[in-house]
């Protein structure tokens, strides 16, 4: 009796710990979740992926109004929206990405004057306008202090109304979108997959199916398996020394580019790639082999036409993981790719991933850690997505075989 | 014309240092039925596979001897082993469809072959698994997966897709014992109505089953053919006491 009471307390013990472990568990990536949300959450909104990274500047003058504005406030305009009928300019207040005080043009009238402005920065830049969604700096005047945007969007449509003319205004595009990472994230991945994909799967074809079982392949096979341990830094640093001049060599590019990042995540890749794949080409049963091969198949058809199909389930997941890794890759690509936000994106250019601009928001000063949650929680979503996408395609394909 | 298809002579084969067949010497007659019977691990199913030379697959598998088919000896090293699989089809233990549609099963081998032409293989697959007893069961669903269909009838499929390449021999191993009864005498009838034009090799462990379909059959043991006969003389008045032994059910 207290021998099977002692099994009893050492079982509920032993289950404790795995409940304690579980729990801890749950607990720890619940919290990092809840802090990436809670940190980014407030800025998720669709124009953070439309938008430039850079705003853009400009200091715009007028020579003389010829006619004031003659449209009233339009109707969907509401009660925050503080309206200059003779400048035809609606003003709002509203807080920017770092959670400064902000003024942000909500609407433009056709025939307002600003439409007709010229850039003072560059004289030959006629008929330059203001939009909706710009933010206004300030607006300075020949006879009065200028109106700037921490004295709020009333005073200044007031100013504006109480003068017939005004020396500059300084207004500026909506920067902090994070447009150039996301494409170039989708550059790279392409890029990436383009190089990787078709050479992994060959070689564990190569490896698993025609290869002899000798010491020579299953040398290459371990010296495979040992370069998926190999801290990416390191291969970050053979895409500098070797990638980048290459590029610059041969193509038009000056500097770190995405080409060279692609192809350096492709030799990172290339172990993960070559092992799943083998992976699943042993999985494949025996049985089909020799039904084929006994059909008179040889051993190319049967290869290609039984094996490579049976086992594409798997290969689909390690294409998945392939992309989960292209997507968090940031240590190799900061040597391989630059780390410079980039909005106009080009295969031979600097720019950088989601994951790399992480990083370079994080090193800024001061660190802007309100995007990097945000742009973390798109990093989390990509990753869903595509975990979801390829879930439902095994499992539809392996509905069609079973 | 000569009546043998296989003329096996002085056949010896070892994996690695293991001898699994001995000397083994056997006349495989035409549109015949011949069964290879024996307790596991006498060389018979690996005997089999030396016919189409699935034993070839084997790293560590080494042949002697000589296997005519037609009288040329398929272990010349200039014979071609994709026509000989081609004439010499082969249906497994385990049913083995190829997670493909039914149809594309069918069509496998001949399109291996070179053959694209729809019309072609259309009428290929419908006389294979007519000749299979099976076109009645599936003709609505030739787009379906075949991992859809019952063991027996996956079973009949392989033969379908066996017979399929027009193949003058079909070699059987062990073809219904993963059937139930009613799969299995689906099988035993089909091989019996497949006699006529086809000659077949078939290793069983049912002796019932050889005596039932067989018109000859081969005694093995430990490597050796023991005994080769009409089926009724070896089960009624067997030569050799190892032989008798093994059909009373005293060992094996």
């Amino acid at each position: 009796m207290s021998m099977s009471n002692k099994r009893k307390k050492i079982d509920n013990i032993l289950q404790g710990i795995t409940y304690l472990a579980a729990s801890v568990a749950v607990v720890t990536l619940s919290l990092i979740f809840i802090f990436v949300f809670r940190n980014g959450a407030g800025l998720v909104n669709f124009g953070l992926i439309t938008n430039d990274y850079h705003a853009k500047y400009y200091n715009g003058g007028i020579e003389e109004v010829v006619s004031f504005s003659q449209t009233s406030k339009p109707d969907f305009l509401g009660d925050d929206d503080f309206y200059s009928e003779k400048w035809g300019i609606a003003l709002s207040d509203d807080l920017n990405r770092e959670g400064k005080q902000i003024i942000v043009v909500s609407y433009v009238a056709k025939d307002s004057p600003l439409n007709n402005m010229y850039d003072r920065n560059n004289q030959d830049n006629q008929y330059f306008n203001i939009e909706e969604g710009n933010i206004v700096t300030s607006i300075s005047f020949f006879d009065k202090n200028s109106a700037l945007s921490m004295f709020g969007a009333k005073n200044m449509i007031d100013e504006l109304d109480n003068s017939d003319m005004f020396r500059e205004i300084i207004f500026s595009s909506l920067g902090g979108g994070i447009r150039g990472s996301l494409i170039t994230t989708l550059y790279v991945i392409g890029l990436t997959l383009l190089f990787a994909l078709p050479i992994g799967i060959f070689t564990a074809i190569y490896l698993n199916e025609f290869a002899k079982k000798n010491r020579v392949t299953n040398t290459i096979r371990s010296m495979i398996e040992m370069l998926t341990g190999v801290p990416s830094i390191i291969f970050g640093l053979m895409g500098l020394a070797v990638f980048v001049p290459l590029t610059v060599k041969y193509t038009p590019a000056d500097s770190a580019n995405l080409l060279s990042g692609s192809l350096t995540l492709a030799v990172i890749l290339l172990p993960v790639i070559i092992r799943s794949t083998e992976e699943s080409l042993k999985v494949v049963p025996d049985d089909f082999r020799f039904a084929s091969l006994a059909l008179g198949a040889n051993s190319t058809q049967t290869t290609f036409k039984v094996v490579l199909p049976s086992s594409l389930p798997g290969i689909l997941t390690a294409t998945l993981l392939a992309i989960g890794r292209i997507i968090g890759e940031s240590a190799a690509l900061i040597f391989a790719i630059g780390t410079a936000v980039k909005d106009d994106v080009s295969i031979f250019g600097k720019s950088t991933t989601l994951a790399v601009n992480i990083w370079s928001l994080m090193t800024d000063e001061p660190a802007n850690i309100e995007l990097a949650s945000t742009i973390a929680i798109i990093i989390l979503m990509i990753v869903l997505i595509l975990n979801v996408a390829v879930k439902l395609l095994s499992r539809n394909f392996i509905k069609r075989f079973e | 014309m000569n009546v043998d298809v296989f003329e096996i002579k002085n056949l010896d084969l070892y994996y690695g240092p293991l001898q699994a067949l001995k000397d083994v010497n056997i006349n495989i007659e035409r549109n015949k039925v011949t069964a290879l019977i024996g307790p596991s691990g006498c060389g018979k199913s690996t005997f089999l596979r030396c016919l189409n030379r699935m034993n070839d697959l084997i790293d560590v598998c080494k042949i002697e001897g000589e296997v005519l088919y037609r009288e040329k000896n398929v272990y010349e090293r200039t014979y071609d082993v994709i026509s000989l699989r081609t004439k010499v089809g082969m249906v497994f233990q385990k049913p083995n469809p190829f997670p493909m549609s039914i149809y594309d099963n069918i069509a496998y081998g001949p399109r291996c072959q070179g053959i694209k032409s729809k019309t072609e293989l259309d009428s290929i697959v419908e006389t294979s698994l007519k000749k299979a007893a099976l076109w009645d069961e599936v003709k609505d669903r030739l787009k379906n997966s075949a991992m859809g269909l019952s063991g027996g009838q996956q079973q009949r499929l392989c033969i379908a897709r066996a017979i399929a390449m027009e193949p003058e021999v079909i070699l059987m191993d062990e073809p219904t014992s993963a059937l139930d009864p009613i799969a299995t005498l689906k099988i035993e009838q089909l091989i019996t109505e497949l006699k006529k034009n086809y000659t077949i090799i078939i290793v069983t462990h049912s002796m019932q089953q050889a005596a039932r379909i067989s018109d000859n059959t081969a005694f093995f043991l430990t490597g050796e053919l023991v005994e080769y006969d009409k089926t009724d003389l070896i089960f009624s008045t067997p030569k050799k006491i190892k032989t008798e032994e093994y059909i009373t059910g005293r060992f094996g």
